[in-house]
Formats: C-alpha cells, sequence, structure tokens
C-alpha cells in the first residue's frame, strides 16, 4: 500500500484544511496511507471534528513549523524538526514514498533536496505547473498542459532543460496518460535557431532523443492553445509565465464582476452565460489539480498552492498516490538514462572527429 | 472497568452495529428485507468479537434490541445462528402494529422503542450486572444508551425521563409505559460501564463529547476489542482472534489495525496499559498468529512511540444535559453516507 506524508502545518490554512484534506481522501475506497506530520495535539483535535477513517491515518508529532514568509534556509537550520523537513526525511527513510506540503515553496524544494538524492543526470530539479489549454490530451481527455519549470532553477543549462523535458514527458505520460506526449522548448520563434543559446543547444540534443516526441520550439501564444503537452523553460521565464496567466484570471473574473456591477443588459449577459462560465472555472480552477510536482529527486513532493483548501490537499494526495502508483520515478529514471546514452554518444562521435583529439591519441 | 467477578451482560443493536445494512434509500430496503441470513454481512470484526464476548465465564446475557420489524426476526436470528453468536433476549420492533394503529412517527421513532425494551432487558438481567451496549451512529443510539445509564443509575426520574422522552418526540404513551417500569428496576447503581458506537458513517468524534467518557466512539471493532482488552474483559487471545477475522475475511492489513490502536491511544481511549497486558499474555497468541514477532514488535513500537508524545487531559464524566442535546441537535438520521471501508 502506498504511504504518503502530508505536512499537516504547512500552508495559509493549516492545519485546518490541510487535515481536512487528508481526512476526506481517508474516506475514499483506494486510499493511501497518509502520516500527518505535525503538531499532535492540533492534529488530534482538528481530527476529532472532521469525518475521516483513522485506519488510513498516522500520526508523526512535531511541534515545529516553518512560517509561509520565512528566509527557507535560516528557518531549515533554525527548525530542523520542522514538519517539512520530517516529512521529507520520513520519504528518505522509505516510511513515506512521496511527499505534500502547501508551506514555504522555498522551505519545501530545500527540504527535499536536503534530504533525498538527485537522480542521476538531474543537475537542477524543476516545479511543474499544468495550465488549461484549449486542447485536450491523453486517456482521460486531459485540458492541461505541464510547464516546467515553474520557479526552482532560475538559469538552466541545455542539460537541465533536457532533464526537464524527459521528467515532464513521463510525468504527463504517467498522470495524465498520455502514451506519447508532445514535449516542446519555449522560445522567441519556432525556428531551431531562435533562442538564448542553451535553448538552440537543447533543441539540439532533444531532436535526438528516441523516447521523446519532441516538436520543437513553441512561443507565448502557443501555450493557450495547447500545441504541446510539455512546455520546458527555465525556472525565471516560467514563473513569470505563470505568474501572468494567473494575473489574466484574475483580470477575466474582475471584469466579469465589473460587467455584472455596472449593467443589466451585462448582467442579463453573463446570467445567460453562466453554465458556460462555471464550466471554464472548474477546468482552470487550480484546487482541481492540487499542486505542482517538484521533479528530479528520487522522490515525489507534490508542492501544492499556500492557499490550499481540503479539495486542493486531498487532490495533491490523489495525485502523489498515482504518481507512486504508476512508478513515475522509475519512468523518468528510464527517460534519463535514455538521455544519458545519447549525449555520451554525441560527445563520442564529436571527440572521434575531432582533429585536435585524433592528434593526442 | 469492572470490577473482577461481576456478571457482564451486553446491549447490542443489530443494523449497522452488527449487521452491515443499508437503509438509506428505498432500494436498499428493498434489498435487505428480501436478504436472506447467508447474503447477510455482519460488520467486520463483529462475529469474533461477539464470539468471545458470549463464550466468557462472566457473561450473564447477550441481548440484541433492533429497529429491525418483527417480520424479520427467522432471518435474523438465523443469520446470528450461522456466525455462532451467542443470543439471549431477541427484541425486534412491531412496526407492522405501529402502522396498523397509524402510529406512523413511530415507524422512525427509537426513544419511545428502545428505552423501554432496554429497561425490559435490564429486568430480566442480574440485578448486580455491568452492562456494555453496542451501537452505532446512524440514528440515536449514544443518547438512548446514555440516558437508559442514567436512567439506571438514579440520575434521571421519571420527571425528567417524561420531560426528555417527550422532548425527543416519543409518544405519550410510549412515556407513561417506560416511566411506569422505573419502579420495578434493582437498586440504582452505575451499570452501564461502557457504549460503544460504531462509525459506520464515520461521523466527527467529537460529536459524542457530550455523552462523557464511557461513550466511546469506534471506527471498527478492533477498536472495541481494545478497549476491552484494557478493561480486563477480553483476553490477548480474543483480541487477536477479532483482528485476525478482520484480516482474513474483511480485507484489513495489519497497519489498519496499527493504525486503529493508534488513533484510540490518541484520543486517550486506551493507555499503555494494554501494551502491559499484552506483553504478559503474549505468549497465548503466539501460535495463533502468523508472523507473531513481527506484528507484536509493530504494534509495541507504535505503543510506545505515541506514549512518549504529550496527552491531554482525560474529560470527567460530567452530567449529561439530554435537554440541551436535543435543542442544539435533533434526533434524524444524517443522510450523508461513505462507501464501505476499502480493501487492501
Amino acid at each position: 500500500m502506498v504511504t504518503l506524508a502530508l505536512d499537516a502545518m504547512g500552508g495559509d490554512h493549516a492545519p485546518t484544511e490541510t487535515l481536512a484534506g487528508a481526512a476526506d481522501l481517508s474516506l475514499d475506497k483506494n486510499a493511501p496511507q497518509i502520516i500527518l506530520v505535525g503538531d499532535e495535539r492540533r492534529i488530534n483535535e482538528t481530527l476529532a471534528g472532521l469525518r475521516h477513517n483513522p485506519e488510513r491515518l498516522r500520526v508523526e508529532h512535531t511541534p515545529d513549523v516553518i512560517a509561509m514568509d520565512a528566509e527557507p534556509r535560516t528557518a531549515l537550520d533554525t527548525f530542523p524538526n520542522a514538519s517539512v523537513a520530517v516529512a521529507a526525511r520520513l520519504v528518505a527513510e522509505g516510511r513515506a514514498q512521496a511527499m505534500v506540503s502547501a508551506g514555504n515553496t522555498g522551505a519545501v524544494i530545500l527540504a527535499c533536496s536536503r534530504h533525498w538524492k538527485r537522480l542521476e543526470g538531474v543537475r537542477r530539479c524543476a516545479l511543474a505547473a499544468v495550465l488549461p489549454t484549449e486542447r485536450r490530451r491523453g486517456l482521460k481527455d486531459d485540458p492541461f498542459s505541464l510547464m516546467l519549470d515553474v520557479g526552482a532553477t532560475l538559469e538552466a543549462s541545455p542539460q537541465d532543460l533536457v532533464a526537464f523535458a524527459v521528467m515532464g514527458s513521463a510525468y504527463a505520460a504517467r498522470i495524465s496518460k498520455n502514451a506519447s506526449p508532445r514535449v516542446a522548448l519555449l522560445s522567441n520563434g519556432t525556428e531551431p535557431k531562435k533562442g538564448r543559446p542553451e535553448i538552440v543547444a537543447a533543441h539540439k540534443i532533444l531532436l535526438e532523443h528516441p523516447a521523446l516526441q519532441f516538436i520543437g520550439n513553441v512561443e507565448g501564444v502557443d501555450l493557450p492553445r495547447g500545441t504541446a503537452d510539455v512546455v520546458v523553460t527555465d525556472g525565471f521565464t516560467g514563473n513569470v509565465v505563470l505568474k501572468m496567466l494567473e494575473g489574466i484570471s484574475e483580470t477575466v473574473m474582475e471584469l466579469g464582476r465589473y460587467a455584472y456591477r455596472e449593467s443589466m443588459l451585462w448582467r442579463v449577459g453573463l446570467l445567460f452565460l453562466a453554465g458556460g462560465i462555471r464550466q471554464l472555472r472548474q477546468i482552470t480552477d487550480w484546487q482541481e489539480y492540487g499542486g505542482a510536482p517538484i521533479l528530479g529527486f528520487e522522490s515525489l513532493c507534490i508542492k501544492a498552492h499556500g492557499r490550499s483548501g481540503r479539495r486542493a490537499i486531498a487532490n495533491a494526495l490523489r495525485v502523489a498516490n498515482k504518481a507512486v502508483r504508476t512508478d513515475l520515478v522509475g519512468t523518468m529514471k528510464e527517460g534519463l538514462a535514455k538521455a544519458r546514452a545519447l549525449q555520451e554518444q554525441g560527445d563520442a562521435a564529436a571527440s572521434s572527429t575531432d582533429p585536435v583529439l585524433e592528434g593526442t591519441r | 472497568m469492572t470490577e473482577l467477578g461481576r456478571p457482564l451482560v451486553y446491549r447490542w443493536d443489530l443494523d449497522k452495529t452488527y449487521l452491515r445494512t443499508e437503509f438509506d434509500r428505498l432500494g436498499d430496503l428493498w434489498r435487505t428485507v428480501r436478504q436472506t441470513a447467508e447474503e447477510k454481512q455482519s460488520v467486520p470484526g463483529a462475529a469474533a468479537l461477539l464470539r468471545a464476548l458470549g463464550g466468557h465465564e462472566r457473561t450473564a446475557r447477550v441481548d440484541f434490541i433492533s429497529g429491525s420489524p418483527t417480520q424479520m426476526r427467522k432471518v435474523l436470528e438465523e443469520k446470528l445462528r450461522l456466525d455462532g453468536v451467542r443470543v439471549d433476549g431477541f427484541t425486534l420492533k412491531p412496526n407492522l402494529q405501529n402502522l396498523l394503529r397509524g402510529r406512523f412517527r413511530a415507524l422512525r421513532e427509537q426513544v419511545g422503542y428502545k428505552l423501554p425494551a432496554l429497561l425490559q432487558a435490564r429486568l430480566a438481567s442480574p440485578p448486580d450486572a455491568d452492562e456494555v451496549c453496542f451501537g452505532d451512529d446512524a440514528e440515536a443510539d449514544a443518547f438512548i444508551y446514555r440516558l437508559y445509564a442514567d436512567v439506571v443509575a438514579g440520575r434521571v426520574d421519571g420527571d425528567q425521563l417524561t420531560e426528555v422522552m417527550t422532548a425527543a418526540g416519543a409518544y405519550a404513551s410510549d412515556v407513561k409505559r417506560t416511566v411506569a417500569l422505573l419502579p420495578q428496576l434493582p437498586t440504582p447503581r452505575d451499570s452501564v460501564r461502557r457504549i460503544f458506537i460504531n462509525l459506520d458513517r464515520r461521523s466527527p468524534t467529537a460529536g459524542f463529547d457530550v455523552y462523557g467518557p464511557r461513550v466511546v466512539p469506534v471506527h471498527n471493532y478492533f477498536q472495541a476489542a481494545l478497549v476491552l482488552f484494557e478493561d480486563g474483559v477480553l483476553a490477548a487471545r480474543d483480541l487477536v482472534r477479532v483482528g485476525l477475522e478482520m484480516v482474513r475475511h474483511d480485507g484489513y492489513s495489519i497497519s489498519r489495525l496499527v493504525n486503529s490502536m493508534e488513533d484510540l491511544l490518541r484520543r486517550g481511549r486506551m493507555t499503555t496499559k494494554a501494551q502491559e497486558r499484552f506483553n504478559a499474555q503474549a505468549h497465548d497468541v503466539r501460535g495463533d498468529l502468523p508472523d507473531a514477532d513481527a506484528v507484536l514488535r509493530e504494534f509495541h513500537r507504535r505503543v510506545v512511540e505515541v506514549a512518549e508524545r504529550p496527552r491531554g487531559v482525560a474529560r470527567p464524566d460530567e452530567p449529561v444535559d439530554f435537554l440541551a442535546i436535543l435543542q442544539a441537535t435533533p434526533l434524524r438520521r444524517h443522510r450523508k453516507k461513505v462507501k464501505a471501508g476499502p480493501l487492501d
């Protein structure tokens, strides 16, 4: 049975909402075992007021918590037994197979990197986010594409981008049940030579990758269209794009509210559109997909939104459960091994034709 | 819980307490009515627990008081016989009679039916016996059992009882019949020692705090067995049998049982005394338990782990204000239903 560690104290609404999410999931037919990491007294008090199945829940007591606005390194140094660190440690010790946290993002990534090994061939980890798109994909008719990195690695080398592409593709294959996800690099033009040098170099490597369906470069306009299922970029660009999309979404909703207030005619029009708007909101509702996976470690962490409510937490736990059950990490390892072999072949071919190296033999 | 040597009487509800019964929808009710004894399923661990309790030398009686109609007596008795469960008293609800007499409210109302039935059963029990009651969270079992406990302890007199039963929606004739039983009861004594509530609907445990510490909400019968083991009613071997039945027949894993134990420890419903007792009797169970050492080690590890954490103060057994409970939460059925426990 899958065991997940939940940082019960991490998040703006923790522990009430984190525990409510875990409690809700514990009632599911195929719920995993969830280790609730945090202050036992508060956990007990909260659980007592919730419908839950304790056969699926355990508690790992720790009184320390890292505040949402704390400086991650200092906070983790000061509180080595903070709930997020203990959750990561439980995974490292093999007592859980994945973790979920809605806590301080920097602290979550740092806790994972302190306690977990990186996958072979991965220099830097990536935070992935799902974006709602026009196009549907995979067995589940998923309206989301995956973008990574959205903030963990601000500057990415060509090898980092290749690793992100492999991990993103594995994630889309396992979680979205998309057997052959289309992978693309985010750039300022679709031509292979467009973009910064690391994009151009990564493009060249990805074209050769036997296990990836690399479709080349995509531009910003392709993101909402869903041209690619997995969009690869560095953390700086990804974070700017993600925040911009969130901003647009909030602005659209605000415009709708404004229209509703301003004119009776617009109000009537909005009422006619209410069903569609509701569906659209459901598709774009981040609480539905739970959280952003942190990829690149030998274990998986789902970073739920800091504002996560019970539904988002339950969904983040579901995604983590699915990732473990479908051996996401194993799939990523295989893809990375292929990428490494490809890189070595390329290096060997380059060195055999290099006249300088030839002369030294 | 109980003085050594005192006789013990067990009062059981049937639907959702002993039997896995669905009657939330008309279709469920129809299916329940048509089920044969062989088709009826007991709640995981309930049969093993009842067999253990029924076979104990101190057990004076096992009484069933159920809201099922009297027409189902044959099939229900057959089911209990198939499960090898001891039955000394079996009271069913005269629903057809209620219907014919136009007492429609009585079809759903429980206090006016169960309380006099419990008092009648008390009259048929040894006066010095202690009692353990089993109910569920689907209807008003916690309320009724606790009210019964206070009546037999002499904490609720006839006038108070009339007021509470009336507020609970009982017919005046039922109230009168119940109050008339009070003078026949043995000398008042706090004989109801435990009230187990099977959380069929996974109701929040905090909702039962109002009934005091003798009401123990349990998520499964392994938890009930653990409490009764700590109380000295069950032996380690009985406890293991309940757990094993749940593992073998109901798809439970050892980790789910260990988590159940941890939940009781965290709720303060079990202490490390149980572990000490278990250690003392461990040699009795090794033969029955596959991988006994590994399983016992895991139980021990978790008991120690939880015991080392700071504990809250146990709640005192304060008087219950039944009228205030009725005002706050009228006795109605909770509609929300949780799917049956998963198998792993």
